[in-house]
């Protein structure tokens, strides 16, 4: 999901050069709408890929929804019934049209996509949304913390175990947070289970899938924050500021933070696509009902739509998520230069 | 229902967790088999929490459709009943239908109908009912490889309690093929109303969201009277997080779970670990037809080559049994009288001579991560086979690409099969000359014929002396190289009681389960 709002404007260290580029502000819209369409346009792209992927792979949904010992007109007449004797551009065509009508086609075993990512969508929405909060205010605290005093004690403490979380993989995560806080201490679920409405059956289960979904995160982002701190606490007028007298924590959350929100927002908002993909091992780890679990079991189902749909919605809420990163850096930049 | 080839996928990921695992939990080595302790009396009441394997994206609520969901064929049988449910001796016993009789010919058979059997609205179940739902069964992409050799229009009523099978061919065994997909739903049920539609089964639905289900005792069912209040059904992706749900508590029972989270669960006192003998086969399949393995010599030298108590102990970690290269090893007519197959280096090596097998060449042998298990048993069958000279190179193929290029064509792959009480099954889905799925491109005339004559021959002393030739015959030249059963796992807390012991999926008959708590 390549594109910029704002393109070269921010160069180096803010304001050094003191010149004033034309105000990005006021073609805000028009530019809104323009990285919209290309994002569109890439999502279709994609989407495009994922029909011609699938056609690909050995094996088709027929074979793969088939029990041994169908015969080849059996299973003819199941290729028939999926419409998969089409042309792979023909379904893919059809699938697309539907979209606009919220139709996002039929499973391979006949269930509508719609209804299979009704519950587990909005399930992993919350997922990713709570790690997202949790690495957000982890990070930025953090970061906070450990670029008040450069080279102190909390600040070597915090960069070397940032640098240490952030390599590892989710699933080492999860399977130590289940560990420690469910089969030894007994604290927390160990997995999660819905109740009637297809929730999560209660809060406490969410606790440690976010963590292992935030904790790499989290890494990642401190590093981002420590260093944009540090960058930005070299330009004049934080020097100024600091010159003038100004408290510490005045000048952390007047004049640092701002000045390195649009480095920030880009950590956090390539974290989203981070998280998202993690979730689909947290999630199988947890037993958690979301999407990670519909895509998995599809990519082996071979089953274009179901897969498609998955990736159609996903791709809009990061497509959402970047452009709103986007919004934030323009405005922050935009607002200063 | 055979195994569909996807079931157990899951089944490869996650060793690491589960080796991770065993490092945790305390106490003495003791693991209960037992379904219920001395003196107990089954006692109603309660909540059964079951967790069962299942991919969201493979949901389905169709009782005659292809369920690739453990947990969607659970819940599908206990709300639903077929005509017949898996048993030990006979391995066919009665549910919807109390008795059924063949006519002379062995090719029209009659169910009679439980008495008194209603669906869960109250309406009682008829012969056209049952009719309505067969034919829907038959009518589906998997119909005629679940009702072989009966047509739709062989599928009558007679009467308000008598439904009406006849066969193109004698079949000694049809009951047999009513036993898994057979539901019977009310008749005109729309395709719309599966997922409500009302069944006659031991359960009735309460609620069902995206796979997961809860379901509430039928009292008024004709099978006798049922002692849980309520089973709930969880769904699972992974075996690793159904046994931590199990062992934090927050299930009853872990349902086929498989051997690893066996070996997990061995040192804690506060579970019981159930086993299910004779579970699942994964033969190594040697072609007949023809290849380097066509000369039965050399197929014999690799059945004396494999080291099977060193197989289960180390592929099933001791959770299985030894077997005979016969496939069926759960049928009360398993043949255990031919001597069991040992291991005879020797005696292999100067087998492989005289056939004239080139030792300088390496074999590929095809296996897949579809089951737990399977591509770890094709390894160390490569290292057995090479102390014979044998030199043997493990291929992985991704799932699919296995099922359509390998599959019923290479000379030397592995296979699974999850029907394991039946000789008759394998002879007649894997074996006989012209079957769809001869894996090993066997053709024997000795073998088809005593084939199709015991499934033509009513008096149960004769077939039984046929069916035991069918078995002579496979053990020395079939190109089927059977060398372990793994028994089915499933993982229980300490208050479940009488759980089903029956392989494969007698597990989903859980009307009989109760709680000592």
């Amino acid at each position: 999901m390549a594109g910029s709002l704002i393109g070269a404007v921010r160069r180096g260290p803010a304001g050094v050069d003191g010149s004033r580029p034309a105000p990005a502000v006021v073609r805000l819209p028009l530019r809104v709408a323009a990285v919209l369409a290309r994002r569109a346009l890439l999502l279709a792209v994609l989407l495009a890929c994922v029909f011609a992927a699938v056609e690909l792979l050995p094996g088709d949904a027929a074979t793969a929804t088939s029990e041994r010992g169908e015969s080849a007109a059996d299973l003819a007449q199941r290729r028939q019934l999926l419409g998969l004797d089409r042309p792979v551009a023909e379904r893919f065509w059809d699938w697309t049209t539907g979209l606009p009508t919220g139709d996002l086609g039929t499973s391979a075993r006949g269930e509508a996509v719609a209804d299979l990512l009704a519950r587990p969508f909005p399930n992993t929405l919350l997922l990713g949304g709570l790690a997202l909060l949790v690495t957000l205010v982890a990070s930025v605290t953090l970061g906070c913390w450990a670029a008040a005093r450069p080279g102190g004690k909390v600040d070597r403490a915090v960069s070397a175990s940032a640098t240490g979380v952030l390599a590892l993989p989710e699933f080492v995560v999860a399977v130590a947070l289940v560990l420690v806080f469910a089969l030894w201490t007994d604290w927390l679920p160990a997995v999660t289970l819905t109740d009637a409405d297809g929730s999560p059956a209660s809060w406490k289960m969410l606790v440690l899938p976010v963590l292992a979904l935030a904790v790499p995160q989290i890494g990642w982002n401190v590093r981002i924050v420590r260093a944009a701190l540090a960058d930005e606490s070299t330009a004049p007028h934080i020097e100024t500021a600091v010159l003038d007298g100004l408290p510490r924590h005045r000048i952390l959350t007047h004049h640092l933070l701002p000045g390195a929100l649009p480095t920030i927002s880009a950590g956090i908002a390539t974290s989203t696509g981070m998280l998202l993909g993690g979730a689909v091992v947290v999630e199988t780890i947890f037993n958690y009902p979301g999407i990670g679990s519909v895509l998995a079991g599809a990519v082996t189902d071979r089953d274009s739509p179901l897969i498609a749909g998955v990736v159609a919605v996903t791709g809009a809420v990061l497509s959402g998520v970047l452009l709103l990163a986007d919004l934030v850096r323009a405005w922050a930049s935009g607002g200063r230069t | 229902m055979n195994w569909n080839r996807r079931q157990l996928l899951w089944a490869a990921g996650g060793l690491g967790a589960a080796a991770l695992l065993t490092a945790c939990g305390g106490g003495d080595e003791t693991s209960s088999t037992a379904p219920r302790k001395a003196g107990e009396k089954p006692r109603p009441g309660g909540t059964l929490r079951v967790g069962a394997l299942g991919r969201a994206s493979a949901i389905t609520r169709d009782p005659h459709g292809t369920q690739a969901n453990e947990s969607d064929y659970l819940i599908i049988s206990l709300v639903h009943d077929t005509l017949t449910v898996p048993g030990t001796r006979p391995n066919t016993a009665p549910r919807l239908a109390t008795s059924w009789k063949a006519s002379d010919d062995l090719r029209t058979w009659r169910f009679t109908l439980a008495e008194g059997a209603t669906f869960h609205d109250g309406s009682p179940v008829t012969a056209e009912d049952v009719v309505w739902s067969l034919k829907r069964l038959r009518g589906t992409p998997s119909g005629a490889s679940r009702l072989p050799g009966i047509k739709p229009e062989n599928i009558t009523s007679e009467g308000d309690d008598t439904v009406v099978l006849v066969s193109d061919y004698a079949n000694a065994e049809l009951p047999q093929l009513t036993r898994l997909t057979t539901f019977v739903l009310k008749k005109d049920t729309k395709d719309s109303d599966l997922g409500k539609a009302p069944g006659t089964g031991p359960f009735e639905l309460d609620w069902f969201r995206a796979g997961n289900a809860r379901l509430v005792r039928n009292k008024k069912w004709y099978g006798g009277d049922v002692l849980l209040d309520a089973i709930e059904v969880k769904i699972f992706a992974s075996p690793q997080a159904m046994a931590n749900a199990l062992l934090a508590g927050q299930i009853d029972v872990a349902s086929n779970v498989g051997a690893v989270a066996a070996r997990t669960a061995e040192k804690r006192q506060d579970v019981q670990i159930v086993r299910r003998p004779n579970d699942m086969a994964m033969p190594i399949v040697m072609r007949v037809a023809d290849g380097p393995f066509a000369d039965p010599r050399v197929r014999e030298a690799l059945r004396l080559a494999v080291d099977r108590e060193a197989m289960v102990k180390q592929v099933l970690s001791g959770y299985g049994t030894v077997a005979n290269d016969i496939l069926g090893t759960g049928d009360p007519a398993y043949a255990k009288d031919i001597p069991q197959r040992e291991r005879d280096l020797p005696k292999a090596r100067s087998l492989l001579k005289e056939a004239g097998f080139d030792l300088s060449k390496t074999y590929r042998l095809l296996t897949t991560e579809d089951i737990a298990g399977l591509a770890e048993a094709a390894t160390l069958f490569a290292s057995q086979v090479r102390e014979a000279g044998v030199k043997v190179e493990v291929v992985r193929q991704e799932s699919a690409a296995f099922w359509e290029k390998t599959w019923l064509k290479g000379d030397l792959y592995t296979t699974y099969w999850g029907t394991n009480d039946s000789v008759v099954f394998f002879a007649s889905k894997t074996m006989v000359s012209d079957s769809g799925q001869n894996e090993a491109g066997w053709r024997n005339k000795r073998f088809d014929a005593a084939y199709e004559k015991a499934m033509a021959t009513k008096d149960p002393a004769e077939r039984a002396t046929l069916l035991h030739e069918i078995q002579r015959i496979e053990h020395e030249e079939s190109g089927h190289l059977l060398w372990g059963m793994a028994d089915g796992i499933d993982l229980a807390a300490a208050a479940v009681r009488d759980l089903p012991a029956l392989p494969g999926y007698g597990r989903v008959q859980l009307e009989t389960t109760w709680l000592a708590r």
